[in-house]
């Protein structure tokens, strides 16, 4: 049963991810201009101003650069507290919330390495596949 | 005028309001002669007591009470201050209105801002240019009263807050606490430390707010206390974390000749800077800690004061958390990157130690002013009239706005 989660950003760009995600892919923004790849997605490069910024499959391979739980609730009862989340460095360069799967963050050590798994999930805009991490 | 040659501008969205540049001509042509501030201590008492008959107190009448203790303490007349900035981070009356209010007819008024993230420039650099000779600047904020609440489904003020704040409900990340807890628990990681250590720092603000009767919370705790208090975010602790607080805060500044000849020793403002994150902020928070831009924000306002690092004998660091109040006091280079935690538990951040730091109590225990609070205390200390914490012989110090992605550090000197 899909897990209800608080709202996607959609709107282009943003649904281009969300797209990829349903297809078991993260993909994100690249300059063809200075190589950058932002995150979250922009409607311009951060990094030279370009226009031109393409979505590309990224490997979906990373590693745990920190984490931290929610002890006190910000989404009411929709999420459970305590509630994990974490920041993965993926292996092209950008970091990435996201939440851990087959681990707590009570076993979290740095530099974990991890790979990207899907979760059915819904949000008041529909069925989606939320993009988490699990141990390598 | 040629100070506003070169002027800064363009950067409201990120908060900063137009200032002039970090240039030596610019420095100590302007002083601080005034400092006020609203009742914190009592104001925020007694909206948690809400005692019968209480009312929230208005932005307009916390501004005028700030107003009029910087008055008496310039010991300046009404028809003395010409010139009115207002800065409200929540919205106020405009500056015609406030001025009848305080009971003054300046022939120049403007909104300036919000944070304390350039107005203090922006009034010096008027100054300059001649549009007015004596310049009340006046902050105001009524949040608490009305119930805010930092982090969620909604970015609390309405306004557009950073893009980290919400674009990770999906995975329920939000929240400015969340940003300082994940770069906590990386700095515990990478460095060997721990929570225990992190305690040290809100304990060592706390001790300092005990000596000011008009900070919010003045009561000591210990590191057993510390690590017994809930956890906001975890490894972040609820004293790890800013107060919410209303409360305004009144600034008056003249030209500096000028300032000579006033009741109180002049406060120099001798330089500033400024600095923000354009790309990858999570990395640039998170593994960084805004080094890049404090180096680079830090470096401009000493250079512009003619000073260096060593020179800087205070500190009023922005506290949105313990451990971003580490970022900053590594940052700019008063330790070495990694080494902040010990340099607190050693004593470096407090009377007799290497820099003390947010002697007043900061946005965790003074007051949560966004940066202005800073500046009445560096006021008292380079006047040295803060008692019981006065550091002895102080001849400069710093402050410094740093959020989650901008920097505005400001030097000030002691002027006899
Ligand atoms: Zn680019």
């Amino acid at each position: 049963m899909a897990q209800q989660r608080p709202p996607r950003m959609t709107g282009p760009g943003h649904d281009t991810f969300w797209e990829g995600c349903g297809k078991g892919e993260i993909r994100m923004q690249h300059c063809p201009d200075c190589g950058h790849r932002p995150w979250p997605v922009v409607t311009s490069c951060e990094q030279c101003g370009s226009e031109k910024l393409k979505f590309e499959r990224v490997s979906g391979k990373g590693k745990l650069v920190s984490w931290c739980t929610f002890e006190q609730s910000y989404y009411g009862d929709l999420l459970p507290v305590p509630w994990d989340t974490i920041i993965v460095e993926l292996d092209e360069g950008p970091w990435f919330i996201s939440n851990p799967k087959g681990f707590t963050n009570a076993e979290a050590k740095l530099g974990m390495a991890l790979k990207v798994s899907f979760l059915d999930c819904e949000d008041q805009h529909g069925a989606f596949a939320l993009p988490v991490f699990e141990p390598a | 005028m040629a100070i506003w040659e070169g002027i800064i501008t363009g950067m409201a969205q990120a908060g900063f309001v137009d200032m002039p540049p970090s240039v030596q001509e610019a420095s100590r042509k302007v002083s601080i002669v005034g400092i006020g501030e609203s009742d914190f201590h009592l104001d925020y008492r007694a909206e948690r007591e809400r005692a019968d008959g209480w009312e929230p107190r208005t932005v307009e009448d916390m501004c005028k009470k700030a107003f009029e203790r910087a008055l008496a303490d310039s010991g300046l007349k009404r028809s003395d201050i010409d010139g009115l900035a207002m800065s409200y981070t929540y919205g106020g009356p405009e500056p015609s209105e406030m001025a009848t209010h305080f009971g003054i007819q300046p022939k120049l008024g403007w909104i300036n801002g919000h944070i304390f993230a350039g107005p203090l420039p922006n009034a010096a650099g008027r100054i300059m240019a001649g549009d007015a000779e004596v310049i009340a600047l006046v902050f105001g904020i009524a949040n608490r009263s009305a119930g805010r609440q930092f982090g969620g489904m909604t970015f609390a003020s309405g306004a557009a807050g950073p893009s980290s704040y919400y674009y990770h409900h999906p995975w329920g990340w939000s929240s400015q606490a969340a940003h300082w807890a994940l770069m906590a628990q990386r700095y515990f990681a990478k460095y060997g430390k721990g929570e225990e250590d992190l305690g040290h720092v809100p304990m060592t603000v706390r001790k300092h707010a005990a000596t000011d009767p008009n900070a919010v919370m003045q009561k000591p705790f210990t590191i057993d206390e510390y690590m017994a208090s809930r956890y906001i975010v975890r490894p972040l602790h609820l004293f790890d974390i800013c107060l919410v607080t209303d409360g305004a805060v009144c600034v008056i500044i003249s030209e500096a000749d000028r300032a000579r000849d006033m009741a109180k020793v002049p406060v120099d403002v001798a330089g500033w800077g400024h600095s923000l994150i354009t790309q990858d902020k999570m990395k640039v928070m998170i593994e960084d800690r805004l080094r890049p831009q404090l180096q680079d924000a830090g470096g401009q306002a000493l250079r512009m004061a003619g000073l260096s690092i060593d020179d800087i004998g205070h500190f009023e660091g922005y506290d949105a958390s313990s451990i971003h109040l580490v970022n900053q006091v590594e940052g700019f280079g008063f330790t070495e990157p990694g080494t902040g935690l010990d340099f607190c538990i050693d004593g470096q951040m407090t009377l007799g130690g290497r820099i003390p730091t947010n002697m007043n109590g900061g946005n965790m225990s003074y007051s949560y002013m966004q940066g202005w609070g800073q500046v009445p205390e560096i006021v008292r200390q380079l006047r040295h009239e803060a008692g019981p914490r006065q550091i002895e012989g102080l001849q400069a110090s710093m402050s410094a706005l740093t959020q989650t992605d901008i920097v505005h550090p400001v030097v000030y000197t002691r002027g006899d």
